[in-house]
């Protein structure tokens, strides 16, 4: 041990009585021993509740851990947050839409009219697009958009009276599509569908 | 059979190999035991969850470690965890002092001859870790370093323990040689 100068290394101090050691030591000799087959009780409790081998070293890493808490508690997170999926919802119109990347849409109400300007931006190369709503009885002929703004934004213009209408893109005549920028409604039975509200006096 | 090569069979799942260093080992943990808590009964349920303990963790028992002195860890250990939930218990229940005086009459459960009662009364009136520390030192001869494997104490605090508590015992024995 080394030495502080200038301080005194503490000195513990002997303080063992031989002679009182020579008692406490008889004293433990003259301990009355446990009774016979004591040892042997014991040996089959201890191997009784021990009855699964003990834990070896190779098992180790079953043993409980202070940290399986915090990784249960990420775990749980991770499952039920999903906080890699930010983008389920656009994700899920992507897959239905397959080949077409992140389209995105927009409504417009066009002015001094009842109509309503539907715009549909398709990354993909895409032969036709019509919109389909329970304006024209989910028809997927009736409203066929035309491509403009070059080769990748497809327009609609609709008559609308202010009210609420659900509605989505059809893609190639199969590919439903659902306007990634508008709020999603219910399944009404034609696939996941659009909302958008015509405003304008009232319904 | 060393207590090493029994170890090493115990952990490739020979419990008889576990039950030879319990019959081994038994009679000097329950000797402690009985001297630390003053009580038979108690001193063979320690000494039970001591064995249980061991039984556990052999796996993390490092053969560097002599088996004895690893097994006295777990056992001082048990002994204070048992001190402290008597110590509960009879702060809760006991309010009398009287009762409490006699409660403590010391060592009531030890079957000692007359010699040995005067110093095993003393001895039970000691702090717990005076008497650990001198039952380590003058019953069981441990070294001090020795001592401080087991107990996790460093040896000066040991040696004071053990001074302190010799005094104590000779004052209360009234044999102070000076």
């Amino acid at each position: 041990m080394s030495e502080i100068p200038g301080v005194l290394p503490f000195q513990a101090p002997e303080g063992d009585d031989a002679e009182l050691a020579g008692m406490v030591s008889a004293m433990y000799a003259a301990t009355p021993p446990a009774d016979s087959g004591a040892a042997e009780r014991c040996a089959r409790a201890v191997l009784a509740d021990g009855m699964h081998a003990p834990s070896r070293g190779g098992l180790g890493v079953l043993r409980p851990r202070w940290w399986w808490g915090a990784a249960a508690a990420v775990l749980l997170v991770a499952v039920t947050a999903k906080p890699w999926r930010a983008r389920a919802v656009v994700g899920r119109a992507d897959s239905a839409a397959a080949g077409v990347a992140q389209p995105s849409g927009a409504v417009t109400q066009v002015a001094g009219s009842e109509a309503v300007r539907f715009e549909l931006k398709l990354p993909a190369d895409a032969g036709a697009v019509n919109i389909v709503g329970d304006f024209n009885s989910w028809d997927e002929k009736a409203t066929p958009m035309t491509r403009t703004r070059g080769n990748d934004t497809w327009t609609v213009q609709v008559p609308l009276s202010p009210g609420r209408y659900v509605y989505a893109f059809v893609v190639d005549g199969t590919r439903w599509l659902v306007d990634p920028l508008a709020p999603q409604v219910a399944d009404a039975g034609f696939g996941p569908s659009s909302a958008v509200i015509v405003e304008g006096g009232p319904q | 059979m060393t207590d090493a090569e029994l170890v090493a069979r115990t952990r490739a799942g020979d419990a008889d190999a576990f039950g030879a260093l319990v019959s081994r080992y038994y009679e000097a943990c329950r000797r402690f035991a009985y001297h630390m808590l003053g009580d038979r009964s108690d001193a063979e349920d320690v000494v039970q969850d001591t064995l249980m303990r061991a039984y556990r963790a052999i796996a993390r028992y490092d053969e560097r470690d002599q088996f004895r002195g690893w097994l006295f860890r777990i056992l001082t250990n048990q002994c204070r965890n048992a001190l402290t939930a008597r110590g509960r218990r009879t702060r809760r229940f006991v309010q009398d002092d009287v009762a409490l005086e006699q409660a403590h009459a010391p060592m009531a459960g030890l079957q000692l001859g007359a010699e040995h009662a005067a110093l095993a009364r003393a001895l039970a009136q000691l702090d717990p870790l005076q008497r650990e520390a001198i039952l380590l030192k003058y019953a069981e001869g441990l070294e001090y370093t020795e001592m401080s494997a087991i107990t996790g104490v460093g040896e000066s605090a040991l040696k004071m323990r053990v001074k302190r508590g010799s005094e104590r015992l000779r004052v209360m024995l009234g044999t102070r040689d000076e």
